[in-house]
């Protein structure tokens, strides 16, 4: 298995980030690597086991379903189903944490996943930058952030 | 169950804020409200089960039982056995976790305890400012922001 972790700190109150991520059919609207996103069965994006189906800029579909959505931990899980990198088994985690001191935001994203062998390092590298650093990045500039960096 | 709940960025990696205050009888050397403290029965400080018996600035004195230490995961979990405060069944944990994306880490200090509610404001308002927002005031201090 592969464990991939990124971390940051967005400098905004922990509610405001997480009204903005907690939408798992809203990712559409600040990852840049997605172009639309879609619950299947027209299903509510905050119900246990809906599905969202993904269309990347390049053109690519994939799908993932949601396993756990705390509004009191501020988490996410999913899972991936249909993909067409070759991750299998991955499931990925979304945290936040108040960082009391200055009311800002300690974000945690994470995953494990199994790949064809020798493509580990790759992998985890594209799924930890293109995806949640990205993502970090993206959240800023949508919440009205400089970049760090 | 009262409970408090005080975190914040260190500008240093978890490692070596973990190697500042993992030493479970290390408070008088990195925490400005402690001024001395020894490990009972000459015991290692990292043996599950010790119990520091510490005095803070003012001349109380108080007496932990470490309850869980993990070099892993980078925290310390804590109770207390004796102090001076009107509370009971204090249960505390320290943790740190890497920020991958720079030199710094994410700290939290955390506490649950029973008692009146008429003390629970203070209680809750001077644990976490004078311990918890105190100790990690200190160590941003030794590590700069």
């Amino acid at each position: 298995m592969v464990k991939v972790i990124r971390s940051t700190i967005i400098d905004a109150p922990v509610d405001e980030v997480w009204n903005v991520i907690r939408d798992f059919n809203g990712h559409d609207q600040w990852h840049p690597a997605i172009a639309i996103s879609q619950i299947e069965r027209s299903e509510k994006s905050d119900r246990i086991g809906c599905v969202r189906r993904f269309r990347l800029q390049d053109g690519s579909e994939l799908r993932e379903k949601l396993l756990t959505l705390s509004d009191m931990e501020q988490t996410f899980s999913y899972c991936l189903l249909d993909t067409p990198v070759p991750l299998f088994n991955y499931v990925a985690h979304v945290r936040l944490f108040p960082v009391t001191d200055d009311n800002s935001t300690f974000w945690e994203w994470e995953s494990r996943f199994d790949t064809p062998k020798g493509r580990e390092d790759e992998l985890a590298e594209m799924v930890g930058e293109n995806i949640y650093v990205a993502g970090f990045e993206s959240i800023r500039a949508h919440m009205g952030m400089e970049a760090v960096q | 169950m009262a409970r408090v709940y005080i975190s914040s960025v260190i500008s240093a990696s978890a490692e070596k804020v973990w190697e500042r205050v993992r030493d479970f009888n290390a408070l008088p050397r990195w925490h400005p409200a402690i001024a001395d403290s020894r490990i009972e029965d000459a015991l290692p400080a990292d043996k599950v089960g010790c119990i520091r018996n510490f005095n803070l600035q003012n001349g109380d004195n108080i007496r932990e039982q470490l309850l869980g230490l993990s070099d892993y995961d980078m925290f310390c979990t804590y109770g207390i056995l004796e102090s001076p405060m009107p509370l009971t069944d204090y249960v505390a944990t320290l943790r740190l976790t890497p920020v991958t994306d720079g030199q710094r880490c994410f700290a939290e200090w955390s506490a649950e305890f029973s008692c009146s509610p008429e003390d629970e404001e203070d209680l809750v308002g001077g644990i976490g400012t004078n311990v918890f927002q105190g100790g990690f005031d200190a160590l941003k201090r030794h590590f700069g922001e």
